[in-house]
């Protein structure tokens, strides 16, 4: 999949991005960058003034909102701005019925988006008495159940507690090994370094870096200069006055390292 | 000013108990906890947990304007909370709720931050005075006649915050401060909060999932379960401890470094609050 | 659409009119809005329309003043057509067209040029009860927060498959429940928490609440009063003892 996109309003700035297909995408950037601005791009919510969106190599222009979005699902950050149906069951069929499932195949989504959500014992529940996370999970129920190729999640970590936040994670690892591509929009620059994605940095409306999390992270001055700030083990490493070849992905990597290093 | 002692603490819970008006499930279970003056301490824990609720007690809300089964007492800077009007509370405690958008009531920032002014009635040009202070404090006197609209995040954030620090509060709330904010914007809050703490003597209360955040600024943590509080310590007491991940903490790579550092018998001489505190104690020979 | 929002919002414009006492804006616009209804000729409503557009261009909104008189276009055509219908004649339809202009432009020169917290002071001013000048304020505080909030919500909603455009009038209808229901659970939800917020902040709690601004007239206040009454009494004059040629 790709989109090359460009706008010459002031939101997005000669922007040029290409995303490959199985990708997992992380885009930082101060509040305004452009971050929420170019993803209502992907699937056709605004339209380029200039420069084009290119998915599966077909221009999305004369392309619906709905057909674009069978096949890129988005997760916006607030579950309240979507969440109406009567039960948790009808909220995730909602977009199926929209997308002209057969009743067969509606069941069958149902039940995996259920399961795999850790929804089951809610189905019959109104969205509304469930907790914050609950509601988090519900969202992205009701977008992967139509199982779109591209799933898009916008701050999905806002206001998640440790045990949810770990949630998502797992959820994003799964399906990212399940083949589909995603794209996170996030501050949440531990969460972000967990997943190990690859890494979008904007500022106002431009792209200033993309690469590997592992060395974006690294460049201090882009990233202050972007208004974002190292995940807390790259701090670290770059402290360190002896240091491994690259930093430290997880805590056990940094202990085995220093452990290594004090004996 | 700040001054940090076993003297009458500034807040007291005393055996609180609180469930919420046609709800079978107390959101409090006989909750005691001190504060004194001067701390800054986080309150922690999963989502529902009970943090909103306790939070809501302390200034007021709860009995005032949410009835329910209340049991216990609080005591604030030696007043009863259930005992004493909104109004005077209002002035001792103050709330930063996490949206800061709908805690902003009016077309320009300065008057923004008069309206607690206003409400306790205070002349204009007392209001007047106390305004241009806190904008100069809070460094937002560029926005003053800005309408809400054309704010940021961020700057909304800061707006609200000074719309209670007008107020003179000995005691400041914030919950989820940092939630709507990019991670740059949210670490000037951060030292924005240590500033008022420092200079004017100001105590915080703060609700934060982003515990890395705010532990180089804590001087406790408090962390609740179920409605009950189960931990309290320094941020390496609680952050070191394996129950509180049990609780649901997310705990910050440098506390969890540290404490299996020392499980695995090579405990480092002092706990660090930062990555480059533990640098500088990985790098000493 | 987001135009149609951000036309909702009150910008603030520095002029020699805009920072008049609101009462005295207030003033004008009543003496426009007189002045209007009582000509009875082609000539005398060309005559304040043309001063209207004076104004406007003296605050310096001449653009947002002609936006809602492009829009009063439609209706005055209307207007016009309708009364050479019913036999009025060319030149008393064409007066009641331009009248109704008039009066739009005259009432949209004091919304544009007075700031909502001016809005407040004159209510206050009027001796209107505190609640009810409150509830004013957030509601006019508040439109451009929901109607941000409908936008986000069609966006989540259309990412979902709902073709808000599809199929017959029923269909359409049916296709804004997705769209409504959380807009009134979040309007619910923000007006919950805006009511906390009121009382952590002592709203409501002496009965003689204070104001940060307030309005005074300063000689340039006065002048303006004077001069504009002294315009609107000789414009009366003229109408009482003038005719126009038509």
């Amino acid at each position: 999949m790709t989109f090359v996109h460009q706008n010459g309003v002031k939101a997005l700035d000669g922007v040029s991005l290409t995303i490959e297909k199985h990708e997992l995408v992380g885009i930082v950037g101060e509040n305004g960058a452009g971050k929420t601005t170019l993803v209502r791009h992907i699937n056709g919510l605004l339209r380029p003034t200039s420069g084009s969106v290119l998915i599966d190599g077909a221009d999305a222009r004369g392309t619906s909102v709905a057909k674009l979005s069978r096949k890129i699902g988005i997760a916006f950050q607030n579950p309240d701005h979507q969440l109406f149906s009567e039960s948790v069951e009808h909220e995730i069929t909602f977009a199926l019925k929209n997308f002209g499932f057969d009743d067969a195949l509606i069941e069958q989504r149902l039940n995996w988006a259920l399961d795999f959500f850790g929804l089951k014992e809610y189905h019959k529940s109104s969205p509304l008495i469930l907790s914050g996370g609950e509601k988090k999970r519900l969202t992205l129920a009701s977008i992967l159940a139509w199982d779109p190729e591209v799933v898009v999640l916008d701050e999905p970590t806002v206001g998640q507690d440790a045990i949810q936040k770990a949630k998502l994670l797992e959820i994003a690892r799964t399906l990212h090994s399940a083949g589909k591509t995603i794209i996170i929009v996030s501050h949440d620059v531990e969460f972000l370094w967990s997943l190990q994605p690859r890494l979008v940095v904007m500022k106002r409306g431009r792209v200033v870096e993309d690469g590997p999390c592992a060395v974006v992270m690294q460049e201090r001055e882009l990233l202050e200069d972007a208004r974002v700030s190292q995940p807390q083990l790259v701090a670290l490493y770059e402290s360190l006055s002896r240091r491994p070849a690259s930093p430290f992905q997880d805590v056990s990597q940094a202990l085995s390292w220093v452990s290594g290093e004090r004996r | 000013m700040a001054s940090k002692g076993p003297e009458v603490p500034l807040l007291s819970v005393e055996g609180l108990s609180f469930s919420y008006l046609d709800s079978p499930r107390a959101a409090l279970t006989d909750v005691n906890l001190k504060i004194n003056r001067g701390e800054i301490v986080i309150l922690a824990g999963q989502s529902g947990c009970g943090k909103s609720t306790l939070l809501r007690c302390v200034n007021g809300l709860i009995p005032h304007m949410y009835p329910g089964d209340y049991k216990g007492r609080i005591v604030v800077d030696g007043d009863v909370v259930a005992e004493t009007p909104m109004g005077k509370l209002a002035q001792m405690v103050g709330f930063l709720f996490q949206n800061p958008e709908n805690q902003i009531f009016m077309f320009s920032v300065e008057r923004d931050i008069a309206f607690g002014l206003e409400n306790q009635g205070l002349p204009r040009q007392e209001m007047r005075r106390r305004v241009d202070e806190v904008m100069g404090l809070l460094h937002i006197e560029p926005l003053a006649l800005r309408p809400p609209h054309e704010l940021s995040d961020g700057q909304k954030q800061r707006v609200a915050l000074a719309g209670i620090i007008a107020m003179r509060p000995n005691l400041v709330i914030l919950d989820e401060p940092t939630s709507l904010l990019d991670p740059k914007t949210a670490s000037e809050l951060v030292s924005l909060v240590s500033k008022l703490n420092k200079e004017l003597g100001i105590t915080f209360v703060i609700v934060e999932h982003r515990l890395e955040l705010l532990t180089p600024i804590a001087d406790r943590i408090v962390v609740m379960d179920k409605g009950r509080v189960v931990m309290e310590g320094t941020p390496t007491e609680v952050l070191t401890n394996p129950a509180s991940s049990t609780h649901g903490l997310a705990i910050p790579p440098v506390f969890s470094l540290y404490s299996e550092l020392a499980e695995r018998g090579s405990r480092l001489p002092r706990a660090p609050l930062t990555p480059e505190e533990m640098a500088q104690e990985l790098n000493a020979p | 659409m987001y135009w149609l929002a951000s036309g909702l919002l009150y910008r603030r414009v520095v002029s020699p009119f805009t920072k008049l006492d609101p009462r005295i804006k207030l003033l004008i616009a009543i003496e426009f809005f007189v002045l209007s209804l009582l000509a009875s000729s082609v000539i005398g409503v060309a005559i304040i329309i043309a001063s209207i557009v004076a104004v406007a261009a003296f605050a310096r909104s001449l653009r947002r003043v002609g936006r809602t008189v492009a829009f009063s276009l439609i209706f005055a055509t209307f207007i016009f057509v309708l009364n050479l219908w019913i036999g009025l004649g060319l030149l008393r339809s064409l007066t009641f067209a331009l009248r109704f202009i008039a009066i739009i432009g005259s009432t949209s020169i004091f919304f544009i040029t007075t700031s909502p917290d001016e809005l407040e002071q004159i209510m206050k001013w009027m001796r209107i009860p505190r609640d009810v000048v409150f509830a004013f304020v957030t509601a006019v505080r508040f439109i451009p927060v929901v109607m941000l909030d409908a936008f986000q919500i069609m966006d989540a909603q259309k990412s979902r498959g709902l073709e808000l455009e599809k199929g017959g009038l029923l269909s359409r209808v049916r296709n804004l429940i997705p769209v409504l229901i959380p807009l009134v659970v979040n309007s619910v939800i923000r007006s919950g928490e805006l009511a906390e917020a009121m009382e952590s902040r002592g709203y409501g709690s002496t009965p003689k609440p204070t104001s940060l601004y307030g309005m005074r007239l300063r000689w340039y206040d006065k002048a303006v009063l004077v001069l504009s009454l002294a315009v609107f009494v000789l414009a009366l004059y003229i109408y009482h003892f003038y005719t126009f040629p038509f």
